[in-house]
């Protein structure tokens, strides 16, 4: 491929961009490769990731990375770079929390803004009561009473509201969300340390459920003679029943004793 | 001001901790978290079939038995009634994945087997008290033949009246999501609870604690309340999950098509007298959640007894007291068998 004014070979840009890119990169192996500059100490050289982004814009694919000289690691878990390498797993989960935590703020910030408008809405009709009845604010006590009122009042009104409910409804779920992340980091750390796990226990509940389960029509409390209606109306059988109970009593007692009940 | 504040503070400093749940009682029954009371009896008894008293998961039970001249539990044992109470417990991991049917059908269903064979009796009288008095609608209705007579209080029943405010909440909660992780702590009920009348509740109440002025037995039962609210078991997840979105979300109970233990709840199927007692100023259980009651059940004799009280002055409010275990026990005399 020519240039048509000048006859010589024209420099695609991302050519360009790609030879810009190994060069600072070739700078970082060099610094790399340069123990006793390794060890002087001193930030790492991370020019090429501007050079990169060019390349990678030159191809047409999104220009924002937050790289440069102003790279910080937690920018890994920014939105806008997928998560890659040895660690990814993690990243996706510390960028879950992330994205996460900035929605309850945004939410949280919402919510502040309603309990602002309650407040308000509180005020005026604590002013428009005590035009209405100047005696009130004489006293302390009764000032603070008409505010307690006014305020639930108002916040009754909001807190029924679909906007309200949206909100809080959406401040659960995100903590739920957030609350599962979390749960996923702590069961990785349990297995690094050689913990039981969450989802080992869950695994164990599971299987005494099912056990439990399966044990339970042979538990002594249950008197077969009471669960039925006809043999409870002869007085012989529910008798028994009745002495069956009180000699399983001791029983189960003492098996709750036995469990530090 | 400042006196006073100084006075409660001092007061409060010499209480220490309240005992609460204090009437005599025995244990008679006990699995996994649950435990089976029996209170020992007070008075001549009435003659009456025992009386089982389903309280919700939610919170503890000896809210009906918080002190003594604050009982429900003492007033019924007064006045004649064996008294039987359902504890459920605080559920942990283990009881995660527990369903709702098994704290139903299972739990509650033996303990009602083991109160009739104890008492050698065909039937008994049923109490279920909030999210009790519901689990107790679907016991009653999928095992109408074991309850002689059944009494709900402060009992949701339609949980999507326009008053609710605790199911406009739920509607849009993913429990599913919020199940995920484990049990739901009774932290974060505590604080739902709180938000329905956040300014009374985290405010006013410890500003009038200062009117008290050091009253040590108005302190008491102030601190004693006080434990009551916060001391919520978390709850079981599976249970949980399945309690918010058959109830809150779907409706399930009203609309005829909840499911329990592979059988069909039907609200129709009670056929024993039932009454149902409510609180006219419930900011939990807005009266509207109970006394649809009324147009589900399939017998004859059906009672509604409104009480002029809140929610939790339905168990400790002078007015209650003064009314309600009469009320019951006088309702239960009316129909003995």
């Amino acid at each position: 491929m020519t240039d048509p004014d000048t006859t010589q070979p024209r420099t695609l840009p991302f050519l360009k961009a790609w030879d810009n890119y190994v060069a600072a990169s070739q700078i970082l192996f060099e610094r790399l490769s340069d123990g006793s500059a390794a060890h002087a100490g001193g930030p790492m050289p991370l020019s090429f990731i501007g050079p990169w982004k060019d390349f990678a814009a030159s191809l047409g694919m999104r220009s924002d990375f937050p790289g440069g000289e102003h790279f910080k690691p937690e920018d890994l878990f920014g939105s806008h770079l997928p998560a890659f390498g040895y660690s990814r797993e993690y990243q996706e989960i510390g960028r879950r929390m992330q994205d996460l935590a900035a929605q309850f703020q945004r939410r949280c910030a919402e919510f502040a803004q309603q309990g602002v408008d309650i407040g308000q809405s509180a005020l005026q009709a604590i002013q428009k009561r005590s035009s209405g009845d100047p005696t009130m604010l004489c006293s302390p006590a009764a000032l603070y009473d008409a505010w307690i009122d006014g305020a639930e009042e108002a916040y009754a009104r909001a807190a029924h509201s679909e906007p309200f409910v949206r909100l809080l409804a959406d401040l659960c779920n995100i903590l739920s969300a957030f609350k599962i992340e979390r749960g996923k980091l702590l069961e990785a750390l349990a297995r690094h340390l050689d913990w039981p796990s969450r989802a080992e226990v869950d695994s164990l509940h599971r299987q005494v459920r099912v056990l439990t389960a399966a044990a339970k029509p042979a538990a002594p409390a249950k008197p077969a003679a009471a669960t039925k209606p006809a043999a409870a109306t002869k007085p012989a059988a529910a008798t028994k029943a009745a002495a069956a109970a009180r000699k399983a009593r001791p029983a189960i007692l003492k098996a709750r004793k036995r469990a530090g009940k | 001001m400042q006196e006073r504040g100084q006075s409660a503070l001092r007061a409060l400093r010499e209480i220490g901790d309240v005992q609460v749940g204090l009437s005599d009682k025995t244990c008679v029954y006990a699995e996994d978290k649950i435990q089976l009371h029996r209170y020992a009896p007070l008075a001549r008894p009435a003659k009456l079939p025992p009386l089982l008293i389903c309280y919700a998961m939610v919170n503890r039970p000896y809210m009906l038995d918080l002190q003594p001249d604050r009982s429900l539990i003492r007033e019924l044992l007064f006045l004649g009634v064996d008294v039987y109470l359902l504890d459920w417990g605080y559920p942990d991991g283990a009881d995660r994945f527990t369903p709702l049917e098994e704290y139903i059908c299972g739990y509650l269903g033996r303990c009602v087997d083991f109160v009739l064979a104890e008492n050698a009796a065909d039937a008994l009288n049923l109490l279920g008290v909030c999210q009790g008095g519901t689990m107790s609608l679907c016991y009653a209705a999928l095992e109408p033949r074991g309850i002689a007579n059944l009494i709900t209080m402060v009992s949701p029943v339609d949980f999507k009246t326009p008053e609710n405010l605790l199911s406009k909440w739920a509607q849009h909660v993913d429990v599913d999501l919020l199940t995920q992780s484990g049990n739901v702590s009774g932290e974060l009920l505590n604080l739902v609870y709180l938000a329905l009348m956040p300014f009374r509740l985290t405010q006013q109440k410890y500003v009038n604690l200062l009117q008290m002025q050091g009253d040590r037995a108005q302190l008491e039962n102030f601190m004693r309340m006080e434990k009551w609210i916060f001391d919520s078991p978390d709850q079981p997840a599976r249970a949980f999950r399945e309690f918010v979105q058959w109830f809150f979300q779907e409706n399930r109970l009203v609309r005829g098509e909840l499911m329990l233990d592979g059988r069909q709840v039907l609200l129709e199927n009670i056929k024993s007298p039932v009454l149902n007692i409510f609180a006219a100023n419930d900011h939990l259980v807005p009266p509207s959640a109970s006394i649809a009651l009324g147009a589900h059940v399939g017998c004859d004799d059906y009672e509604a007894l409104q009480v002029d009280v809140g929610h939790i002055g339905m168990y400790v409010s002078g007015k209650a007291r003064k009314t309600v275990p009469e009320a019951i026990t006088r309702w239960l005399l009316k129909r003995k068998p």
